[in-house]
């Protein structure tokens, strides 16, 4: 095994190695949420250095794209992200649009935005009541999950499926909501104010929570920048950058919203600023439902409208037409884009060159999770065990987004 | 006060019973025992593994079938629900796992990636956790719903309840083992 | 920032270093040399405020002489620009300078696009594999390797239309 000493460029001379003792976290261990390996090496309590070992989940989702058509990739993109899989979709499909040059109407951007601020709070909801759970309080994570299953029925109003929603086409989606779903969507926004309020009453100012996550696992806002940390974690050391400020997508910049900052980019940090974030997506929600405006819930783009299903179940043209886009029987203009959205846990990119043909030349995704989750070591040195869990569920590391 | 008649809390093995005694057989007895109070090891490594907290979670509550009690550590647990996909680099991992586990102990893979290799046909999957350790029960879907994971984990209730004694001490189950390369200590002496 | 001066003020700085420069593209795309990458990113971060570094990812192209290939897409947060820069080398010399000393998060970036093509990144800490298993002894994203793994016995493959 390597020693930590080159991997971090520790001051560590071979007796001071021979006084600390190793420890093996993970990769199976109920503290981290998904499998990935810190070999933590430690003075007594305190952590000098960690190696990381990651790969555990490796599904090679690069390779694999590149023998998929373009609408078999969102099934892929579902896994990346689990908590939130639509955001992903989504931003799969925004990216094809890029590629393709389309315009979509108003409605569906303002569809996107209703689903894709649910699939954030479904996110944010698990990260928060997982840091509760690391730090002993278990109530919270019941609680909230009982959201996270009406979420789930609202997905499975809008695409059938509850987790892995491979959710929506290229142009829009392929069913209006339904008044099933907007009747629950309506539901949720106003039972989740009371849950949030329960819920931060537990921890936001529970005296022992916030002994043990104020000052834990900080990171200042230069540091951050330069391990190019997204999304929550970047915006709690301070940095307000979010792709749908930025570089607007689906009609975000019709909205106002705030983009909530931390100061120290601790842990605490973190699960404020995710707290905030759902009060704000909440309210962009129902800014969004409440002015949704009338039109085509899809856009005719040529040669990804796929046929409504009553057709393709029952007449012959509509099943040979859907047939030939899912099996990538159109032609692509050959571009390369870049194409970025704000996942659950940052920039979610999508870099796509297409050499014309129906599967992509390659496609790169820049997963979030697997660029901040490489501070992790410099974040917990110094700090003890108990601190580096938490710190660690905090950072919100989805295996899926780590190992693609 | 509360009406007991309507609810069977367990169904009883058949048996023989008179008047301050019930007599069955002994693994029957067992059985029941075990079947109502399996604990599991949740392996879980993607995105089964949130189905699978949404299946521990109030609305599907696996606690009600007696794993309520989740063992993280394998030498306290009976079940090992390997969910999500198993890469090539994890299989060792998993197969270490089963080896620490005591007998009686018994495997379900959740979801299409366990079961082999899910919608993941690729060099670094491997397709199927049977390829390193003998399963169980199967269970399809992706992620499958907490009412499949719940039927699953119902068929190994019946068949931890069904199993007789002498099974783990049999050579064709220590053959079974040795075919997948796990060491068996022969406690049979 | 203007990308004319931008570019005016990079071809004042290196003027052959810049192969080719595609403005056309949905992001302004400068081919460069491999030799100067690292001054290049270096001038970008610190003169011309690229203090971000998006993403950093390899690409295969067999039919072109110099076949493989690194992308590094860079942000400046500030003016909100982005920046695409490609740069390519041959097989048979696949080294490239590591910018890890610039921006650490390059780190697992370039440990990874090592891990799929093969590309040596000269002062990197710590280049081994990170996604696949130590034992691979080939690169797999590149195109002449195939998706599946060769000795696998349960899927036959003449049913998967392979």
């Amino acid at each position: 095994m390597k020693t930590i000493n080159s991997e971090h460029h520790l001051d560590l001379t071979q007796e001071d190695e021979k006084l600390y003792s190793t420890l093996n976290l993970g990769p199976t261990h109920p503290a981290t949420h998904g499998i990935f390996q810190n070999v933590l090496m430690m003075n007594g309590e305190t952590i000098v250095g960690a190696e990381q070992t990651i790969g555990y989940i490796h599904r090679a989702f690069e390779k694999i794209a590149e023998r998929r058509p373009y609408y078999q990739i969102t099934t892929l993109t579902d896994r990346l992200n689990y908590c939130s899989s639509p955001i992903n979709n989504i931003g799969w499909h925004l990216a094809v649009e890029k590629l393709l040059g389309v315009e979509t109407s108003k409605r569906v951007d303002y569809m996107r935005i209703i689903v894709m601020e649910l699939a954030r709070i479904a996110d944010h909801l698990v990260c928060n009541s997982v840091i509760g759970v690391d730090s002993g309080a278990l109530t919270g994570f019941v609680y909230v999950f009982q959201e996270r299953e009406r979420i789930y029925e609202i997905y499975e109003e809008l695409c059938g499926a509850r987790l892995t929603t491979n959710l929506g086409r290229v142009g829009g989606f392929d069913r209006d909501f339904s008044p099933a779903a907007i009747q629950k969507i309506k539901a949720l926004m106003k039972r989740l104010p009371k849950v949030l309020h329960e819920f931060e009453n537990l921890l936001m100012r529970n005296r022992i929570f916030m002994d043990r996550t104020i000052n834990v696992g900080g990171i200042s806002a230069e540091r951050a920048l330069n391990y190019s940390f997204a999304g929550p974690n970047l915006r709690a050391a301070g940095v307000d950058y979010d792709v749908r400020v930025q570089e607007p997508y689906s009609s975000y910049s019709d909205f106002d919203f705030v983009v909530p900052v931390g100061q120290n980019g601790d842990t605490y940090d973190r699960f404020c600023v995710r707290e905030t974030e759902m009060w704000e997506s909440m309210k962009l929600i129902n800014n969004a439902l409440d002015n949704l405006p009338e039109g085509k819930f899809y856009t005719d783009v040529p040669a990804f409208n796929l046929p409504p299903k009553q057709d393709v179940y029952s007449k012959m043209e509509p099943l040979i037409s859907h047939f030939k886009m899912v099996m990538g029987e159109i032609d692509v203009p050959k571009k390369e884009i870049y194409s970025a959205v704000e996942g659950g846990n940052g920039e979610l990119g999508f870099y796509v060159v297409s050499d014309g043909g129906r599967t992509p030349y390659r496609l790169h995704f820049r997963r979030p999770g697997f660029i901040y989750y490489q501070a992790f070591p410099e974040m917990i040195t110094g700090s003890s065990l108990s601190d580096a869990i938490l710190t660690m569920s905090s950072m919100n590391v989805i295996a899926g987004e780590l190992d693609a | 006060m509360s009406d007991k008649d309507k609810y069977t809390v367990v169904e009883a093995p058949e048996g023989y019973s008179g008047s301050g005694f019930f007599a069955t057989t002994l693994d029957k007895a067992v059985g029941l025992a075990r079947k109502n109070s399996m604990w599991p090891l949740p392996f879980a490594t993607s995105c089964c593994g949130i189905e699978f907290m949404a299946t521990m979670g109030a609305n599907y509550d696996l606690g009600r079938f007696g794993a309520e009690r989740l063992s993280f550590s394998p030498r306290q647990a009976d079940l090992l629900m390997v969910m999500g996909t198993i890469a090539k680099k994890m299989a060792p991992v998993v197969q270490q796992i089963y080896e620490q586990m005591a007998e009686p102990r018994w495997v379900i893979a959740v979801g299409a990636c366990a079961s082999s290799g899910g919608i993941f046909d690729t060099y670094s999957v491997l397709q199927g956790i049977d390829k390193v350790v003998p399963v169980d029960v199967y269970v399809p879907g992706c992620p499958p719903r907490p009412e499949q994971i719940i039927d699953g984990f119902m068929k190994i209730q019946e068949l931890v309840g069904n199993e007789p004694l002498r099974r783990r001490y049999s050579p064709e189950y220590k053959a079974m083992l040795e075919s997948y390369g796990i060491i068996t200590d022969s406690y049979d002496k | 920032m203007e990308y004319t001066i931008l570019l005016q003020e990079l071809k004042n700085k290196f003027e052959d270093k810049i192969l080719s420069v595609d403005e056309a593209a949905d992001i302004f795309t400068l081919t460069v040399s491999s030799e100067a990458i690292k001054e290049i990113v270096s001038y970008l971060k610190e003169q011309q405020s690229f203090i971000y570094l998006t993403d950093l990812c390899g690409i295969h192209y067999p039919e072109q002489e110099k076949e493989l290939g690194v992308i590094y897409h860079l942000h400046n947060l500030v003016a909100n620009k982005r920046i695409r820069l490609k740069i390519f080398v041959s097989k048979a010399h696949p080294q490239i300078d590591s910018i890890v000393s610039l921006f650490s998060g390059a780190n697992w970036m370039e440990r990874e696009t090592f891990d799929f093509y093969g590309i040596d990144f000269v002062g990197h800490p710590n280049l081994i594999r990170i996604l696949n298993v130590e034992y691979m002894d080939y690169h797999p994203m590149r195109k002449e390797y195939p998706l599946e793994d060769a000795t696998r016995s349960d899927k036959d493959d003449r049913f998967f239309g392979r």
